[in-house]
């Protein structure tokens, strides 16, 4: 797992400065994609079976609503990056925005790929976004 | 059940915000770091006040804090030896009407009674040394050391005296510290060219096999008559010195007890200093990745990312290293256990090597701590000595390396060397063969061996993986 979230962090270089290297891969890298992966699945949920399905709501299934969450949902996964950098006390560099921007593009990968395969089971937003 | 949906986003943000706190934190075992070091320091702060309070004789709480209890336990016995042949008269003028007095009696006065009341050792004795040696009390010694020698010896014979000591006066937990100006008269000038080796026969003839000295010098002024060892020109020069004349301490015991002897009683000496047979514990040291660190290369340990308050690492791993990106490293050192001479920086830059294979690190730079690294907050407030080690290549697999302290000996022992001490006044501060006379000890106690480096520290070169 360690090597995986490894290499999806390290396409944009290694961590910078080199001297956190260790810190990056063994703690914050595991700790940033799991996080994003569960809350991407968790807001997946959030849209498609709790308010287009157990709550009923009828007007919140258009493309654009599904829009808000995502959105919503890389703006959680750029935090994620910046808090998890800023209580593991890593040198400041501009690596850390470089990894929160990259971790924000992984949020909305996860939440279509999410909503791909869980929006079949909605009663109300089964065709969203298309 | 039509609620609008905005009033689930608060619940939502909720649950986010509890996930972001984490589960890798280590930030438990950083404040719980932090606290147990503030307590130890605290606790060395008031440790030697308490101790001198409450338990005087529990031992000197100035050695270092790392050694097990059994070598911090006082030292059993310390014989302290006086020459007191004609030759050192001139150190102990009976004090005059001006009430001056010899930095020699000034010095070892204060040492005699540090020493008589020093916690860190068991019993005291003390000597005379005339064709053998007489017990004193303390009173009579420092006496002798004040007011002068009453019924000078002829001379005494080097030899003979470190044959005493090695032999008759050796035994485990026990020092002799032998207080002597060490010119060396052999009886007829041809032995002179034997200088070293009547000593080593000397040390050598008891074979204790963990014998070790430490030798401190220091210089005097001197009101008497000289003795030179020299004697083609007069037989002793009256009124004698114009210029300074050394003495020296000559600690001689079981390796152990020499080295908590000399941290507990000569460590703030301001003296010269050579050190024979000692084997020093390995100083704390670590690499340091936040200290003048370049290049591209992290800790290779497995704990690093943990980074726990106190822990050390010695495993480099090296991402890139270049002639235009090269890799520089400091390693810390903490060399406060450590004698002054091992401690002095010209030593350390001319002394300190870098042995590796196939790799071209080496040491750009020695320096010692300053007042910022010792307010910083980072781990190198820890560490009194720096090396920084730069390398521009790196091999494809790990290589190790070795930060060696070579026991080269010091310069000042050539420099306090004369052939010649017939005409002290233009010789200066020297004494007749002096270089001899630690050849000789260093053969006795090195068997004759390259001597062994006074600490190495490992570390590892890794590729980055």
């Amino acid at each position: 797992m360690k090597s995986f979230f490894r290499f999806l962090y390290e396409l944009i270089g290694s961590p910078q400065p080199p001297s956190e290297t260790p810190v990056y891969r063994e703690v914050i890298f595991p700790n940033v994609g799991l996080l994003t992966l569960a809350i991407s699945l968790a807001l997946v949920l959030v849209f498609y079976y709790l308010i287009n399905r157990a709550m009923g709501v009828a007007t919140f299934n258009k493309g654009r609503h599904w829009a808000i969450f995502l959105i919503a949902n890389a703006i959680i996964a750029f935090i994620i990056a910046l808090v998890q950098c800023n209580s593991q006390q890593v040198a400041e560099h501009s690596y850390v925005y470089w990894l929160a921007t990259l971790n924000a593009v992984y949020g909305l990968l996860w939440f279509f790929l999410f909503s791909l395969i869980l929006r079949r089971g909605s009663t109300n937003a089964s065709t969203t976004p298309f | 059940m039509n609620l609008p949906p905005r009033l689930h986003f608060p619940s939502t943000f909720a649950a986010v915000l509890l996930l972001l706190t984490g589960c890798y934190s280590r930030e438990d075992v950083k404040t719980e770091g932090g606290v147990s070091e503030q307590r130890v320091e605290n606790d060395l702060t008031t440790m030697p006040r308490d101790n001198a309070k409450v338990a005087p004789d529990q031992g000197a709480p100035n050695v270092a804090v790392e050694e097990t209890a059994a070598s911090t336990a006082p030292l059993t016995q310390v014989n302290v030896f006086l020459e007191v042949s004609g030759s050192m008269e001139g150190f102990m003028p009976k004090p005059g009407a001006d009430a001056s007095n010899t930095r020699f009696q000034q010095q070892v006065a204060q040492f005699l009674s540090e020493l008589n009341n020093s916690p860190a050792v068991g019993r005291k004795t003390y000597y005379r040394i005339k064709e053998r040696p007489y017990r004193d009390s303390y009173q009579q010694l420092s006496g002798t050391v004040r007011g002068g020698i009453k019924e000078p010896a002829s001379s005494t014979d080097i030899p003979t005296v470190l044959d005493t000591l090695a032999s008759n006066y050796y035994a485990p937990n026990t020092v002799s510290v032998l207080i002597s100006d060490f010119i060396y008269s052999p009886r007829n000038t041809g032995a002179i060219p034997y200088i070293k080796t009547d000593i080593t026969d000397a040390i050598s003839r008891a074979q204790r096999s963990d014998l070790a000295m430490s030798v401190y010098g220091f210089t005097s002024d001197f009101q008497g008559a000289f003795y030179p060892a020299i004697k083609t020109g007069a037989k002793k020069v009256a009124n004698c010195c114009d210029t300074d004349i050394p003495y020296y301490f000559w600690v001689i015991g079981p390796q152990d007890a020499v080295r908590r002897f000399d941290a507990a009683l000569l460590a703030r000496q301001s003296a010269q200093q050579i050190h024979f047979g000692i084997k020093y514990p390995q100083p704390s040291a670590s690499l340091l990745n936040k200290y003048q660190n370049k290049g591209s290369w992290y800790y290779g340990e497995k704990t690093a990312s943990k980074r726990a308050a106190g822990a050390t690492y010695y495993t480099v791993a090296v991402q890139e290293a270049s002639p235009q990106n090269p890799v520089e490293f400091v390693l810390g050192l903490n060399l406060s256990t450590m004698p002054a001479l091992y401690r002095d920086l010209a030593y350390l830059k001319q002394n300190l090597q870098l042995i590796g294979q196939d790799t071209d690190a080496r040491i750009v730079n020695v320096a010692a701590a300053t007042d910022q690294t010792r307010a910083s907050s980072g781990p190198e407030n820890q560490y009194t000595h720096f090396v920084k080690v730069r390398l521009t290549k790196m091999a494809r697999a790990s290589r190790s390396l070795q930060v060696v302290l070579k026991d080269a000996r010091p310069a000042w022992v050539s420099q306090w060397t004369t052939q010649n001490d017939s005409n002290i006044d233009q010789v200066g501060p020297k004494t007749f063969a002096f270089a001899s006379l630690i050849d000789g000890v260093a053969t006795a106690i090195g068997n004759g061996q390259k001597s062994p480096a006074v600490f190495q520290i490992p570390l590892t070169l890794e590729p980055a993986k």
